[in-house]
């Protein structure tokens, strides 16, 4: 079906009115808006139903369409929240393009408000299809905008969360990239030496609560095996270009100096010949490594790293014992950064955590006292493999301590340091505490300091009830006032404490575990520079949205998981982790990404990043969907585009256009608003997700109020432009209401609510300053559930304008409107330049 | 794909052992060659080869596995035997291939750790080798033995020879077999249409795979829809759900069958039937617009559960104004057939009182289960006189209350009196962390409660008290700390008290309520309050038994569905192609429910797109010669899956490859011996039974 080309034709607007049975009939005289309807310029054709939206409505649309060869259509029905996609089918099955369609409100905006004053709902009725009409007659065809989609993915990150969502877009049959720039995948839950709440663990393929072997080994071991998921450890991602559906990504791999092609990996022989003996990062320290080293027995892949900072082959050039023994040939001293580029249609950012070394607190002793260790070191002491024992002893004198204190909430839950809770240390705690306990039962007394035990998932609480049953002694102690102090003789250690009602708590230990906090994992700054997504004020990386968005970013096509996004435990990292799996099929699926035409565009002409450097609209860009490099025109990367429109209204040169709600179509709304009798208007900028949904639900709640308002309806309040508020006065408004999402978190934009908040900050003073009356221009925030807030709004409005008086009004606009159009054309004038 | 598999694979086997090599862009990565063809029962000679593992100091700490290499070698048919590092290495099975090769050998024995870890690993490793994949067979000398014997370790190591000499015996008599293929239905059904259900269907839908979206109430939405505002953000919860629910009445790969009810479940993955029971609503869903005028007429309003029975609903109506699909129904308890409504409706004529519940049947290759949890209502624990007192309500009454959109149109307000408290009290834990009632944690309480306390201070100001009693206070997740701050800053009082003795009492006179509690330290304290927010515990749908029952999945000790492995498959069930998503695998919030929607589709996905699904050959094979047609194992077999059918003349035994799970029961119990338990033959147990009982060498 060819769509008719409308540039040329001559304006043909159909208008449609429906009764809604009764709900607009009974108060809107539904035949006196239709008579006036036919007397609006370019209207041709205007029809009543009964129920527009049944199919017989839908049809007489179509049959209008076609016999009266109608090309813009407006519906005056109920909100186009409800039945604009309907209506946009319906007009593209009759072969009209679906943008050329517009919605007039009368029912959530007229009959059910004002079911008191049908004379006045009929006319704001009339009023409002007139400026749909108005609004109709500058409407573009528009195209839905597609583009190619790589059905690849790019995971970053190989640990529990990271594998989960590589393992699952695998088996859904999508090629993905692993990158990890550790030397093996496994992550952090590689390291632990089991995993909580280990009692209900009956399910686990092998019952010996151990975390490495039965969950990361077997895990990380499908994935090296997967012929789908192409592993690339040691290597960091350098480069991301490009937009949802095609990524290009630039991958470094850092030498290994070990051939990875070569390496046997357990042979070990190099291991055993290394001279150089180092602290084991993989083990937090507790033991050593050698320069060539595996991080763990069963790495993946099974390969062996030279650690160039501290081979005497690269420090002298002497030492070569590991290449001596290699029978395989396989250690490369030569070895060169290999570049590897690739190109994958969506990402999935899993780039985990780091754990907090507490140096800096001095008061816990950590790293002055010997016996002071953080939980991931007695996680590696404790944990057991080759020729280790897994036997708990003290790093002092290797003996076994005949009593460990564990402290909680080590610079987590602390607002000089880290304002956040770390969420799974004490679930860590108790599992080591319980497990202690089991093992070395009255030979071990074990306390744990805390403030809130924190068991709040599925089998947790039980553990903590079965902790407090074994004899471990909880302390309830407060956040501050933590001490540790060393018995210089023994070694041994004191932690004092202060409880809820300040009363001191000593406890003797011969060994103490600091629970530390779960940081965001170190690089995380470049890394969500090459990503182009956002870090919140801890560090983790921003979701799209906290509730339903946990996983989307504001980057379409990429996403994150696990505890990058913040600190969260196996389960649900796990979760996270094959939840963006999903997130990611849903575009690797389709051959193509479609996307609205509702976005901005900038006229390069008009922008005035060639001659100064302005680049306004890409730093507000609330997606970094804007490009405005120096000297040259700014662009917007469609695809990345939400059509929020926060640029269109920031650009000081009118350069950028959003389609579909441009600023034409809006002046135009806005003059046909005011023709008759502004001063008794209120002229409103309703956001379509919680200001216009707010006044709908007034509507449909029968909240009644008084029928001053005129709706504007605009997809993100970031749109409305401080000339649409100026031009609205100057044409003798008698309110402005600009009505948008709560903040700072509500705006379906990220933050176009707050782009809108500060330049209204700055117009409200200026023309307050110029005589108007503040009551008469209102920037309100109302949620889609409130409905009586937004009706007891309006009646406020109403009451304030009643005591305004139109007098004073129309006095106020006579001396505000020649320095309102003075403004308003200088701003033309400027932008004509 | 295939090809490249295909080829790559080969030319791996040519040079006999599979590497990985990374060459600038191109990686070969190690393939799964396509399984061996089913060799015919062979004649040939039997070539065991036996691998003893070290596992590093797991196995050969403890048993000496040279010597049990040593013994292995000593045993008749077993050509070659050595002992391994790691056998489930790349390189050790790298070792194994070859040994395979170079020493012709024709059935496997590993011994090394529990067969339930890597018997899959090691049956491809043997196909990659060219080998039936079940012509292995693994011995557990790890957990059967290192490591439950580690202080006798010469009776470990005889203990492991005997493990090895009985999967030897086992080896031998060891048939071919092939896996089962099963086509797949690529539809799935989400069951409960709350956050987590809905996540998991839009996801499904978006990928391309049709998705029926089972909601036993009038709408989707779940509590979500309930709530105002959503912590740590204090979002407003509909402005954020009800697009969201809107995509899903909308999206042309979803249909949702709400007012309905799970009836049976039969089949298996990728292929379930399921019946489900449509409730009448008395309205016709194609002819309804939902304009209403229906529910202006009715004269009969009674209590709408959705506001906690506080607010009223018409017998013609919807739960609430967003409702999706936005379709009225009757409630006949409460219609007194005026037949108003249908004058109403007229010419649409969407009213029907002679609707029936309907019985529809649908085919789908995967279910996710979501069906949420329900609060706990504390009239059984007179301590807090819930049901008693006026002034005492539930947390979710009280978001119901201070809702713009609720019954009180956001005025928290006393029952007692309709007067605004100026003083509130928050109890945490009713019914949750008590032993006597729910072990476990509810784990989002602390955070409602953090919401509705700075909800109060930032409506009421000065002008309320806020008390909250509490014993942890649990706020570990993203921004929830900082909302913790943020509450203590608003001036809200927090009482640390003990779990127990708590309890409340009315001053009959003011109706104001004087909470009892016990500091840690054994003081009592008092509190009044003009009214008392109980944060009561989060339990299972009171149905989710027979749910389980229907659908074949376990259920744990809290009511909780059971997720197949906790750590690293959360979302699956033991049962193959149902998932679990939401509340209804253990209390969580929002995000985390979001989350696991998103990672159950993703789970469902994976099955959904393959174009069959490949099951172990562990089926219960009929003799059709011998079986009498009793049907002894069709009333024993817990899966449908053996069933008595006229086959030609006779009525035999027949069993469903895609249902039966393998347990052998119905093998067991044949009294004609009929049934055979593929790789668990009565010849092959009998032959491990002599050979665990002879003398040992």
């Amino acid at each position: 079906m060819t769509q008719k080309s409308l540039q040329t034709t001559e304006l043909r607007i159909g208008v449609f009115i429906c009764y809604c049975g009764l709900n607009i009939g009974a108060v809107v005289d539904v035949a006196d808006v239709a008579d006036y309807a036919r007397s609006l310029q370019d209207v041709v054709y205007v029809k009543t139903n009964r129920y527009t939206c049944a199919d017989p409505g839908q049809e007489e649309i179509r049959k209008g369409i076609r016999e009266y060869n109608l090309n813009r259509v407006v519906v005056a029905a109920c909100s186009p929240r409800m039945h604009e996609p309907t209506f946009r089918r319906t007009v593209s099955e009759a072969g009209l393009n679906p943008f050329l369609f517009e919605m007039a409100n009368i029912r959530e905006f007229s009959s059910w408000c004002h079911p008191s004053t049908p004379e006045k709902a009929t006319e704001k009725a009339k009023e409002i299809v007139k400026m749909a009409v108005a609004k109709v007659r500058l409407l573009q065809p528009l195209d839905v905008i597609e583009v190619p989609v790589t059905n690849k993915a790019l995971v970053v990150g190989g640990g529990v969360s990271g594998t989960s969502a590589a393992l699952a877009l695998a088996e859904m049959g999508y090629k993905v990239y692993l990158v990890d720039r550790a030397e093996s995948i496994g992550g952090h839950m590689a390291q632990l030496s089991k995993t909580f709440p280990l009692f209900e663990c009956s399910n686990c393929p092998q019952q010996n609560r151990c975390a490495r072997f039965s969950c990361v080994a077997t895990r990380i071991g499908d994935v090296a095996k997967h012929p789908n998921i192409q592993l690339l450890t040691y290597s960091e991602v350098k480069e991301v270009e490009g937009v949802i559906g095609s990524y290009k990504v630039k991958v470094v791999k850092k030498p290994r100096f070990v051939d990875e092609s070569k390496c046997v990996g357990y042979c070990n022989v190099c291991v055993e010949k290394c001279p150089v003996q180092v602290p084991n990062e993989f083990d937090a320290g507790t033991r050593v490594r050698k320069a060539i080293y595996m991080p763990f027995d069963q790495a993946v892949p099974l390969v062996h790293t030279i650690d160039k900072e501290n081979c005497l082959y690269f420090k002298d050039g002497n030492c070569t014992e590991c290449k001596d023994v290699c029978e395989v040939d396989a250690i490369d001293f030569e070895q060169k950064p290999e570049e590897i580029t690739f190109e994958v249609g969506t990402i999935i950012v899993a780039t985990g955590f780091d754990i907090y070394e507490p140096y800096e607190l001095k008061h816990y002793g950590y790293g002055k006292y010997k016996n002071v260790v953080t939980g991931l070191q007695l996680e590696r002491i404790l944990d057991t493999g080759t020729q280790i024992t897994g036997e708990l002893v003290r790093p002092s004198d290797s003996k076994k301590p005949n009593s460990i204190t564990f402290i909680q909430c080590v610079g987590s839950r602390d607002v000089e340091k880290f304002e956040y809770c770390s969420g799974f240390c004490c679930m860590l705690t108790l599992k080591n505490a319980v497990l202690l306990k089991e093992k070395y039962g009255d030979d071990l007394q074990v306390n744990v300091l805390y403030t809130d035990m924190r068991t709040n998932k599925k089998g947790y609480e039980e553990l903590f009830s079965r902790a407090q049953d074994m004899g471990i002694n909880f302390i309830r102690t407060k956040l501050t006032n933590r001490k540790v102090v060393e018995v210089p003789e023994t070694e041994s250690l004191t932690v004092q404490a202060e409880t809820e009602n300040n009363d001191p708590v000593e406890t003797q230990a011969d060994m103490v575990v600091l629970a530390t906090a779960a940081i965001p994992s170190k690089g995380s700054e470049d890394i969500a520079r090459t990503f182009n997504i956002s870090r919140g004020a801890n560090g983790f990386f921003m979701e799209s949205h906290p509730k339903l968005k946990p996983l989307d970013t504001p980057v379409d096509g990429t996403f994150v998981a696990g505890a990058c996004q913040g600190p969260k435990d196996v389960p649900y990292s796990v979760a996270q982790g094959s939840g963006a799996a999903a997130r990611a099929a849903t575009i690797l699926s389709k051959p193509k990404w479609k996307i609205e035409p509702i976005v901005a565009v900038v006229d390069p002409e008009k922008c005035r990043n060639t001659k100064v450097k302005c680049g306004i609209c890409a730093e507000r860009c609330p997606y970094g969907a804007i490009e405005a490099p120096e000297n040259q025109p700014a662009k917007v990367i469609t695809a990345m585009c939400h059509g929020c429109g926060t640029c269109v209204a920031e650009c000081p040169a009118d350069a950028i256009t959003q389609k579909h709600f441009t600023d034409d179509q809006i002046i135009a709304q806005i003059r046909t608003a005011l023709e008759d009798n502004p001063e008794s208007k209120i002229l409103g900028f309703l956001c379509n997700w919680c200001c216009y949904a707010g006044a709908d639900l007034a509507g449909t709640s029968r909240f009644e109020y008084p029928p001053l308002l005129r709706p504007i309806r605009v997809m993100c309040s970031g749109r409305v432009d401080r000339d649409f508020v100026l031009e609205a006065f100057s044409r003798g408004v008698g309110m402005v209401l600009v009505g948008a999402c709560h903040l700072p978190y509500d705006c379906h934009y990220i933050n176009g609510n707050e782009r809108m908040k500060v330049r209204m900050d700055t117009l409200t003073p200026m023309l307050e300053k110029l005589g108007l009356s503040p009551q008469r221009f209102r920037v309100e925030y109302v949620s889609a559930a409130e409905g009586l807030k937004f009706a007891e709004l309006m009646k406020e409005m109403a009451a304030q304008m009643k005591e305004l008086g139109s007098d004073k009004i129309k006095a106020e606009n006579a001396k505000l409107k020649p320095i309102l159009d003075r403004m308003l054309a200088r701003k033309q004038q400027r932008s004509q330049l | 794909m295939a090809k490249t598999v295909s080829k790559s694979s080969s030319k791996a086997k040519a040079e006999g052992k599979i590497r990985r090599t990374i060459n600038g862009a191109a990686i070969n990565l190690q393939r799964t060659p396509p399984l061996a063809p089913l060799p015919q029962k062979s004649e040939e000679k039997l070539r065991i080869g036996v691998f003893v593992c070290h596992c590093g100091r797991n196995i050969a700490g403890v048993i000496d596995v040279k010597e049990v290499a040593e013994y292995a070698e000593t045993l008749p048919d077993v050509v070659y035997a050595r002992d391994i590092r790691y056998a489930c290495s790349i390189l050790g099975q790298d070792e194994i291939r070859k040994s395979i090769k170079e020493h012709n050998i024709n059935r496997i024995v590993v011994a090394a750790c529990s067969p339930r870890l890597y018997e899959s690993t090691f049956r491809k490793t043997c196909a990659e080798a060219g080998l039936n994949s079940y012509f292995f067979e693994m011995a557990n000398i790890r957990e059967f033995s290192s490591w439950c014997h580690l202080n006798t370790p010469e009776e470990a190591t005889e203990k492991a020879k005997e493990t090895v000499n009985m999967a030897v015996t086992k080896a031998r008599l060891l048939e071919p077999l092939k896996e089962i293929e099963i086509p797949i239905i690529k539809n799935a059904l989400v069951i409960g249409g709350g956050i987590a259900g809905i996540n998991s269907a839009l996801d499904l839908a978006n990928m391309g795979f049709k998705v029926y979206l089972l909601e036993k109430t009038e709408s989707i939405g779940g509590h979500m829809a309930q709530l105002d505002k959503t912590f740590p953000t204090l979002d407003c919860s509909i402005c954020i759900e009800g697009p969201k629910m809107v995509d899903v009445g909308r999206h042309p790969n979803i249909e949702i069958i709400s007012y309905a009810d799970l009836v049976s479940v039969s089949g298996y993955v990728g292929n379930f039937k399921v019946k489900i029971g449509k409730n009448p609503r008395y309205v016709i869903s194609e002819n309804c617009t939902g304009c209403s005028e229906c529910k202006e007429v009715c004269p009969i309003e009674y209590p709408n559960e959705w506001d906690i029975n506080m607010g009223v609903r018409k017998a013609i109506s919807v739960p609430f104004e967003q409702a999706v699909p936005l379709v009225y129904s009757i409630n006949m308890d409460h219609c007194i057939e005026c037949y108003k409504c249908v004058d109403a409706c007229g010419a649409r004529q969407a009213i029907n009182f002679d609707q029936k519940l309907e019985e529809i049947e649908l085919n789908v290759g995967a279910i996710i289960v979501a069906i949420g949890f329900e609060s706990y209502l504390p009239y059984d624990n007179p301590l807090y006189g819930y049901g008693k007192y006026y002034n005492v309500i539930t947390a979710m009454e009280f978001e119901r209350l201070i809702l713009a959109a609720g019954p009180t149109s956001g005025k928290v307000i006393r029952a007692s009196d309709g007067e605004k408290p100026h003083s509130v009290v928050f109890i945490q834990c009713v019914g949750s962390r008590d032993i006597e009632k729910y072990e476990y944690c509810s784990g989002f309480c602390c955070m409602y409660t953090l919401k509705h306390a700075v909800m109060l201070k930032e409506k009421y100001r000065d002008g309320v008290q806020v008390y909250v009693v509490y014993t942890d206070l649990r706020s570990d997740f993203k921004g929830y700390e900082e909302f913790y701050n943020r509450t203590k800053k608003a001036g809200v009082h927090f009482v640390r008290t003990k779990l127990k003795n708590r309890s409340i009492t009315e001053d009959s006179a003011t109706r104001n309520l004087i909470v009892h509690a016990e500091t840690e330290g054994g003081q009592s304290v008092e509190i009044e309050a003009e009214m008392v927010v109980l944060a009561n515990a989060a339990v299972p749908i009171y149905n989710a038994t027979e749910l389980a029952e229907i659908l074949k999945i376990q259920i744990g000790a809290n009511g909780f569905f059971v997720e197949c492995q906790p750590k690293i498959r959360p979302t699956e069930t033991d049962t193959p192609g149902i998932f679990l998503a939401g509340a209804c695998q253990g209390l969580k919030d929002i995000p985390y429910s979001v989350s696991q929607g998103s990672s159950a589709a993703a789970q469902a996905a994976t099955i959904l797109s393959k174009p069959t699904w490949i099951v172990e050959p562990l089926v219960a094979r009929v003799n059709e010669d011998i079986c009498s047609g009793c049907g002894v194992c069709e009333s024993v077999c817990g899966y449908d899956a053996v069933r008595i059918e006229k086959i030609g003349e006779k009525e035999l035994a027949k069993v469903t490859e895609g249902l039966c799970r393998g347990c052998g029961i119905c093998s067991a119990t044949c009294p004609s011996g009929a049934i055979t338990m593929p790789l668990y033959t009565k010849a092959q147990v009998v032959a491990q039974v002599k050979t665990a009982l002879e003398e040992v060498k």
